[in-house]
């Protein structure tokens, strides 16, 4: 990986551009394609011109590696009152003297991230901007990278079959005595990890203890929070977590709280089919673009609220508690300018006890406990929209037969009653991850009860890990999954599609899983695509069929 | 058409040749930078009033195959330099925006009938 910093001095209009040159001889260096570099400047000219216009100080941090070029341009300026706002086409706060000289049309910002695979800014007033992108340099191995996040220990497979049907979209097969996965299929929900108790498919995640330091942010799911019992409150957790030198901590649930906010706004204003259904759940997100693409459009055009956390904090070094392997997907895209690891549920919970118990202290060396940043714990939001006179509902949907279910009623026109959808693929959102010891049911009240606002022990300062959780937009349109057609040329797939049929027709339709297929239909799929062979079928040999 | 053939059919002044010599198959003019950073190409003659400095920019980074400068205001040194550098081809036209559009416009027309 090749990082540079350059610095950018405010109102020189002279050498205004500078940063982005030295970027360019870098990456030209490097050997970054044309267009690729092409992008990144507009970027970084936009971004560089920003500061020399509005600061009076900014530095341009680059990092390159194979995958991406990640531009982190940073300024002490007046800072953006309102982001939105400033995210607008045409608004523009700059003086005359830029806008004489073709700058200031209000079209920098929106030019960056309309140029950029990755975009955040932040901005403290008084303090300063941030803005932060990416250019992928090889989009299409970076999603395949991305893709699927269930992990097998073959060694521990017993062959129960559990698996072949729990998974709500046929995605596994137990062949060869251990499963695998057809990842065309597999929407990184969790339902097979719930049903194998051999312990053969898992999250795999690092169960080493990130070592913390006074930069070092944790961000959480509020479910960790329930995870001790009835005694010990969500504060304790966190005392105890400051304790461990973890002080920084944020729930992801301020961007779930965000993100519901801008759904609802966006299904009274701007939408004309509902209901519109928010992209709450990666997996369920995934689950749509793999089995229900008519819906596509249905969804809210937000990022996940892990995705924006991921893409709005910019701390130097944050550690993750990914909870079911979609959001693991995600943490998966990775970030140059900023140390992010991962940590396991378990072993932050194992840790937590530990140190509670007082058994052993994490590590030797952590820096005494100040005042670290507390989330503020809160329950549930105010679940109506209104549209008009009229009050919609809020409608929260889990578990994944009662999410298909449900898009399956939505599909057929018979959900309209209904303003904006949350979907979560586990029971009772992540408090039904397989990760945890609470019962969803038990943990999720808990929490709810816990709805008074406790007062933040931090003052918002310039940190960036005090930024306020916003929704991040999505740039580009979802996209339905390449492989799940039978062929890509329709007449082909017609055919095969026939012959699928047919052969479904010869199998005896017990769906027992002997075969290594969950149900007869996936086997005769598995046979018309040639991953497996009728012969698999041990009641047809016995001459059983319909 | 050429840079040069263009330049000759609406009497503009040639500056730089450029080293691109690729045909001229668009014209874009603006003064914003935003719009102008977005439409560059290869084949795109840009024609703009914008300032010798952010010029100079324009061109360093953006790989700009050619430009029309406009009212007959010749440019600095910094920015021949730069279109030396970088390959650019460098016209300027003795008339302003509206004016060199359309003779622009209507020698694309003539080359067409």
């Amino acid at each position: 990986m090749e990082t540079a910093t350059f610095t950018i001095t405010g109102g020189d209009y002279g050498s205004g551009g500078a940063a982005s040159r030295s970027l360019k001889e870098l990456l030209k260096r490097i050997g970054v394609d044309a267009p690729a570099v092409r992008r990144t400047m507009i970027a970084a000219y936009e971004a560089e011109m920003n500061v020399v216009i509005h600061a009076k100080l900014g530095t341009m941090e680059a990092a390159v590696d194979q995958g991406q070029v990640e531009v982190i341009v940073a300024d002490e300026g007046p800072g953006i009152p309102d982001i939105e706002l400033a995210m607008k086409e045409g608004y523009s706060t700059a003086p005359a003297t830029a806008r004489n000289m073709g700058f200031g049309a209000g079209m920098g910002l929106p030019n960056i991230q309309r140029n950029t695979d990755r975009f955040s800014i932040q901005s403290t007033v008084g303090h300063g901007t941030q803005v932060r992108f990416t250019i992928l340099l090889n989009p299409e191995e970076l999603g395949s990278a991305a893709a699927n996040s269930v992990y097998i220990e073959p060694e521990r497979c017993r062959q129960c079959l559990e698996c072949l049907h729990a998974c709500p979209t046929a995605a596994i097969r137990v062949r060869g005595g251990q499963p695998s996965i057809l990842e065309h299929l597999c929407v990184d929900c969790t339902n097979c990890i719930a049903a194998c108790e051999a312990g053969a498919l898992i999250l795999h995640v690092n169960t080493d203890l990130p070592r913390p330091s006074v930069e070092t942010l944790l961000v959480l799911p509020a479910s960790f929070l329930e995870q001790f019992g009835g005694s010990v409150a969500p504060e304790q957790v966190l005392d105890v977590l400051a304790d461990m030198g973890f002080r920084n901590t944020r729930l992801t649930e301020e961007w779930e709280e965000a993100l519901r906010k801008a759904v609802c706004a966006y299904a009274a204003e701007s939408v004309k089919v509902h209901p519109v259904i928010s992209p709450v759940c990666p997996a369920v997100v995934n689950l749509i673009q793999a089995r229900f693409p008519s819906l596509m459009e249905q969804v809210a055009p937000f990022r996940t609220p892990l995705e924006a956390a991921y893409e709005e904090l910019t701390v130097s070094h944050m550690v993750f508690v990914p909870v079911c392997p979609s959001q693991h997907s995600l943490l998966k895209l990775q970030r140059l300018l900023t140390k992010v690891e991962l940590v396991a549920p378990a072993a932050l919970i194992n840790a937590v006890r530990d140190c509670r118990t007082g058994l052993k202290p994490v590590h030797d060396n952590v820096e005494a406990p100040g005042t670290g940043l507390k989330p503020v714990l809160r329950g549930q939001s105010d679940q109506n929209v209104r549209l008009g006179n009229r009050t919609y509902d809020l409608l929260q949907v889990s578990g994944m037969r009662h999410v298909m279910k449900v898009l399956d009623a939505v599909e057929n026109g018979m959900m309209e009653d209904y303003a904006v959808l949350e979907l979560y693929a586990c029971g009772q959102g992540c408090f039904g991850s397989p990760v945890w010891n609470e019962d969803p049911f038990v943990a999720r009240a808990r929490w709810d009860r816990a709805s008074v606002p406790m007062v933040s022990s931090a003052q918002p300062t310039a940190h960036h890990s005090c930024v306020q959780a916003r929704p991040v937009r999505r740039t580009a349109p979802l996209h339905g999954r390449i492989g799940v057609r039978l062929d890509s040329d329709m007449r082909k797939a017609m055919e095969k599609l026939a012959k699928l049929d047919a052969t479904a027709k010869s199998l005896p339709g017990r769906n027992c899983g002997v075969c290594g297929a969950p149900t007869c239909a996936a086997l005769a799929e598995d046979i018309v695509m040639g991953r497996a062979d009728i012969s698999a079928c041990v009641y047809r040999e016995k001459g059983e069929s319909r | 058409m050429t840079v040069s053939e263009l330049a000759e059919q609406v009497g503009a002044k040639l500056i730089t040749p450029g080293s691109h010599g690729v045909e001229v198959q668009r014209v874009y003019a603006s003064d914003r930078i935003s719009d102008l950073l977005n439409e560059v190409s290869d084949a795109t003659l840009l024609v703009t009033n914008l300032s010798n400095s952010t010029l100079v920019r324009l061109i360093q980074l953006m790989d700009v195959s050619s430009v029309c400068l406009l009212n007959g205001a010749e440019p600095e040194d910094s920015v021949i330099a730069a279109a030396r550098e970088h390959g650019a081809a460098l016209v300027v036209s003795p008339v302003g925006m509206y004016e060199t559009c359309g003779r622009l416009y209507q020698a694309f027309q003539g080359k067409r009938t």
